[in-house]
Order: C-alpha cells, then structure tokens, then sequence
C-alpha cells in the first residue's frame, strides 16, 4: 500500500522529450522539402559557326502563320497542308515512321506570339523529336 | 569534522545534463530558418506559355541563369534591364565563369512577338551558349501524371 507521500501528482510538464520532438521535425523538414524547380522545353542551340547539311526529303518544313495555324510542307512538294499546332504530335510519329532522320524545320512568322512556337515545339517534344530547328518566317515576295 | 562534511556535498555527478538540449535544437532550427535566402532575381510580370511535354530543367540551381523577355521586348538578366544588343556581351563571360555548364532559361511572355524571341536566340548563339530551355508552366490538364 502506497504511503500519502508517495501518491502525490507532480504539478511539473515533462519536458525530457521536447529535444526528440524538435529533432524529430527538423529531420522530417529536411527529408521532405523539395524546391520548385523550374519545368521547359530543352534545345541545344547550334555553335556559332555551324551549319549542318540536310538532304530536302529529310526536312518537315513547319510555317507558324499569324494566326497560330501550321503550314506543313514535306520536303521538295509544293503541297501544302493546314492543321493547328496540338496536330502536329500525330503527324511527326506518322512521318518519323516512314523516315527516322527526319527533321523538324519550324519556321514562325515575325509578328506571331511566342506561344504558338511553343505549341509546336512542345507537340514536337511530345513526340520525342529531337532535331528540330527554329526559324523566322521570312516575308513572301 | 568540517572537511569531511564538505567532501561530500561536492561529490563530482556523472551525468551529462540534458535539459537545455530542446533550447538549442529550437534556436539552431530558427536561426537557419530566418537566416536562409536562396540566391534567385526577381519574378517579372509576364504570362507563362504552358506546355505538356515540359521536363524540369537538368541542371544545378547555380548553373542555371533566367533570361527575362516581356512582350515589350525588354530583357531582364539578374534583376538588371538590358538592351538586346548587349545581351551576348552579357551573357558569354558568365558562361565562361560556369565552364561552359550555364544552361539559359528564357522565361518569355507569351504574347511576344518571335522577331524578338529569334534575336535573343541570336545573341545567346554569338554568346556560345549551347543549352537553352523555354520555360514553361506545365500544362494543367497533364500535371496529375507527370508530377
């Protein structure tokens, strides 16, 4: 049978594990915490003085209009073909097929916004494209 | 009688003390929270073009330098307003310093017309700059399986 002495509360807040918790939480901060990074499209843009040869068949010429539609031209043909940017993903796997050296030659109109470029390059992308290259759209005489 | 007395009242404890260990892993946690800035320029006010296929840039957050473009053409490097021409003067000895591992991220407003996107891509070859990424908000729709 415990005695009065013994049976008395202790009116004081155990604090032997307050080190433990801090701990706890700062290793668990540490583990967890990510710092946005921030997401693109990588190119490799070309050295100063290189020029790369490329055969006419072997090119996908891709003109961004003013108003985002894209012109596709297939090498030497004359034909020319209107689709929006989110389409060119299915036609680059569908001609990528037929020719693995295949290379995207985009080709944006001076005054068209930035965004319609990116539309392409990122369906390009998409597709896992990797020789593509960026142009202005020189005016027709 | 005395000194035996006091031999015993300073009989050395052989415990280390453990009270004032929370204090300091609370006052280390606090200092590196309120000391801690992470070297990174200003955002500028510009709209993000948004792309599905975009992976986050492979490279060291020191390696990586963010080229601002507004749609009116004005270029920002490192908080500082830059003409165009001067871009590449500005661009290549930083490139030089990296060892050549600098990867350029062209933080461009959507709206911009591609002349000046095309320039920049001119002063950032004459720079000798290889690695370029546009750089983009993920596409919203997309985000749930590429995260």
């Amino acid at each position: 049978m415990l005695n009065r002495s013994q049976r008395r509360l202790s009116g004081e807040i155990p604090v032997a594990s307050t080190a433990d918790i801090a701990f706890l939480l700062l290793i668990f901060f540490l583990v967890s915490t990510t710092f946005p990074k921030d997401k693109g499209l990588a190119i490799v843009l070309p050295a100063p003085s290189e020029q790369v040869e490329v055969s006419q068949r072997d090119i996908l010429h891709l003109a961004i209009r003013l108003d985002g539609v894209v012109e596709v031209k297939r090498g030497e043909s004359q034909q020319i073909q209107e689709i929006r940017p989110r389409e060119v993903e299915g036609l680059w796997r569908q001609e990528v097929a037929s020719n693995p050296s295949l290379v995207a030659a985009i080709r944006t109109h001076p005054e068209a916004p930035y965004r319609f470029t990116v539309d392409v390059l990122d369906a390009l992308q998409g597709a896992n494209a990797r020789r593509i290259s960026l142009e202005v759209l020189e005016p027709e005489p | 009688m005395i000194f035996r007395g006091f031999q015993k009242r300073s009989k050395p404890q052989a415990e280390i003390p453990g009270a004032s260990l929370a204090d300091m892993a609370f006052l280390l946690l606090i200092f590196f929270m309120v000391s801690t800035r992470f070297p990174r320029d200003e955002e500028r006010p510009i709209e993000w073009a948004v792309a599905s296929a975009a992976r986050r840039i492979d490279a060291k957050q020191k390696d990586i330098l963010n080229v601002w473009l507004q749609r009116d053409g004005t270029v920002f490097i490192n908080d500082r307003r830059l003409e165009m021409d001067v871009v590449s003067d500005v661009v290549a000895p930083l490139y030089e310093a990296s060892g050549e591992a600098l990867v350029i991220s062209v933080r461009g407003d959507r709206e911009t017309p591609y002349a000046l996107v095309d320039r920049l891509q001119q002063e950032l070859v004459s720079a000798g700059v290889v690695r370029v990424v546009f750089a983009t908000r993920l596409e919203q729709r997309m985000q749930g399986q590429r995260r």
